[in-house]
């Protein structure tokens, strides 16, 4: 066994134990939330967040895309759960797998976008997300309910949808950390960073680029159906705000793109800033989150992980 | 329905007229910055509510607010383009990270107007007199056609101003190619801030003729004008001021006739449809000739 070998096991165990200790760490707190009656609604979108803006990095920081249209594949998952179920009858729990189908068919739709690059391609995702919402609010009311939208009944249950949104989070994170070690992840790195030299590596680009968009997809749409479930209404005003992509690419930015731990850290500090803000000065919640937004590109434009790898750069090697 | 396409025509152009203006404003500032504002409607609609305040504490009437508010936002944007600028260029990638900076930009103001304001639509309560002239067989509101005419008179005066004076040709020497232009000796800093200057300027100026065309505005109409501008944009190629005037008035045009022909809903769809056409079939714009990527 040479040194160097011997120098990345060592590091592959530090990086396995830093998983297993943030991970288990995670899944113990959020599975003691509502036994210990810790506050239910709040931990709740936590985890949406850090789902959301985990899943947000595939597209960005794995991909290089900024699809800015993001809440389209939220608002989408939203209706398709909310749909089948008030329309069709179907069970959450057999609805919700369909939300997670509709965003990747809404990715395969919008995969000739994935051509475009930088601006462009944030332009067009946000106009397609403005088609998407037009789509919808002019369906007839007999299946998306109009402007007052689908109230789902009686079936809200917030500790199941609790534990539905902590699995959802789960294997997000999951697979997210798979993907950065895997083959795949590796490719779409090399793309990001030039296409050009990926192609003559023999990545295929094009396919490659897709399965990231895709991976990138699933997730908030499935996020949109269960957030669907717990709230209990949808309505397209809610479902395709813009503050839900907003929100997104600011707290995956603020944690550090192209990192596992990056988006995590970065939700779980800006949706408590945000609670505790919120409950101060509840008027300045929409201007504070603007000028952090700002200051954020200004100061810490790679994030609070990023930052760190940065100065550290010998980290890089532990930190998932 | 003659009456109706007429109708239409009439209001294309003076909607056009705004919607010209608006793309303008942005496409220089993309041009020679090479930054995405995503703030841009807000600027527009915070000129529409500067123009209120005027009128309903002053009252000044919005034909006085024009200059008024064209000084008051270019020493904003002046100070605005210090106070952002010169640490974004510092990024990574600062042409896509000014997309999301001016995105933040765009929450703050859309925040402070509703702080202002309240989330009620508001309306500038002011009418010429006589309230409408005839057009051939039909009639226009008197503030529409005075809207148009300033729209006019602006295009004319920024057309002359970049192709006739020298500030104006650093202006497009600089979006033709930033590194040669300094060689010659311009401060590209310097220029950089007085193109921020002037768009929003032009931003502002556009608010007021906002606030005369339209029904009414509220503090998060920003995001509407933002898409337009993005849409007339892209149709008259990025950082192009004269495709963007042409541009305009097409999709302004475009989008009342949509209304005419199309249920409402449709209508609405009709400018994201050019957006994206444009960007797939033919992303150098109308009269852009070679693609940038």
């Amino acid at each position: 066994m040479t040194a160097s070998s011997r120098a990345q096991d060592s590091a592959d165990r530090i990086y396995f134990t830093l998983v297993a200790l943030i991970g288990g760490a995670l899944m113990i707190y959020f599975a003691s939330v509502p036994v210990l009656g810790l506050n239910v609604a709040f931990h709740f979108y936590l985890m949406l967040w850090i789902t959301m803006a985990s899943a947000f990095n595939v597209s960005s920081g794995f991909s290089g895309y900024l699809p800015f249209g993001y809440v389209a594949f939220y608002g989408i998952g939203a209706f398709t759960t909310a749909i089948l179920v008030k329309k069709a009858a179907f069970p959450v729990f057999l609805a919700l797998p369909f939300s997670g189908v509709a965003g990747l068919v809404l990715a395969l739709l919008f995969a000739p976008t994935l051509r475009l690059s930088g601006i462009y391609f944030g332009i067009v995702s946000l106009a397609l997300a403005g088609i998407c919402r037009l789509v919808i609010t002019n369906m007839p009311e007999e299946i998306t309910g109009g402007s007052f939208g689908l109230q789902l009944g009686s079936r809200a249950h917030p500790v199941q949808s609790f534990y539905v949104m902590m699995a959802v989070m789960v294997v997000a994170l999951g697979t997210i950390l798979w993907l950065s070690r895997s083959r795949l992840g590796k490719a779409l790195r090399a793309t990001r960073d030039d296409a050009d030299a990926a192609e003559m590596m023999g990545v295929n680009v094009p396919r490659v680029r897709l399965y990231g968009w895709m991976l990138a997809a699933f997730f908030p749409a499935v996020c949109g159906g269960v957030e669907a479930w717990y709230t209990n209404v949808v309505d397209t005003e809610t479902a395709f705000n813009t503050l839900i992509t907003a929100k997104t690419v600011i707290y995956a930015v603020a944690g550090g793109l192209g990192t596992v731990t990056g988006p995590i850290l970065g939700a779980v500090a800006m949706v408590w800033l945000d609670e505790l803000i919120w409950r101060q000065f509840p008027l300045l919640n929409l201007l504070i989150l603007g000028v952090a937004t700002v200051a954020l590109v200004l100061f810490l434009p790679r994030g609070i992980v990023g930052s760190i790898l940065r100065r550290k750069p010998q980290w890089r090697r532990f930190v998932p | 329905m003659e009456l109706l396409i007429l109708n239409g025509i009439v209001n294309g152009l003076i909607v056009g007229g705004v919607y010209a203006l608006v793309g303008v404003s942005l496409t220089l500032l993309y041009g020679v910055l090479r930054v995405v504002n995503f703030a841009h409607g807000e600027f527009v609609i915070a000129g529409s509510f500067f123009a209120y305040v005027l009128f309903t504490s002053l009252n000044v009437p919005p034909l006085l607010a024009l200059p008024v508010a064209a000084v008051a936002f270019f020493a904003a944007g002046w100070g605005l383009y210090y106070v952002l600028i010169p640490r974004l260029s510092r990024s990574d990638d600062p042409e896509l990270m000014s997309f999301l900076m001016f995105y933040g930009v765009s929450i703050t103001a859309a925040a402070l107007m509703l702080l202002l304001f309240e989330a009620d639509s508001r309306s500038i309560d002011y009418s010429f007199t006589p309230i409408s002239v005839q057009v051939g067989p039909i009639y226009v509101s008197t503030a529409r056609l005075v809207a148009l005419t300033i729209t006019v008179a602006i295009s004319a005066a920024l057309a002359l101003f970049l192709f006739r004076t020298l500030p104006g040709k650093a202006l497009r020497a600089a979006i033709m190619n930033p590194e040669a232009i300094q060689i010659v000796g311009v401060d590209i800093v310097r220029l950089s801030a007085f193109a921020f200057a002037l768009a929003t300027a032009l931003a502002g100026v556009t608010g007021v003729l906002v606030a005369l065309v339209f029904p009414a505005f509220n503090a998060f109409s920003g995001t509407e004008y933002t898409i337009i501008a993005f849409i007339v944009v892209v149709l008259g190629g990025l950082g192009n001021p004269v495709g963007a005037l042409l541009a305009g008035v097409i999709f302004g045009l475009a989008e009342q006739m949509a209304t005419v022909f199309l249920p409402q809903a449709m209508a609405q769809i009709v400018g994201f449809a050019i957006l994206v056409g444009t960007i797939f079939l033919r992303p150098s714009g109308l009269l852009g000739t070679s693609a940038r990527k």
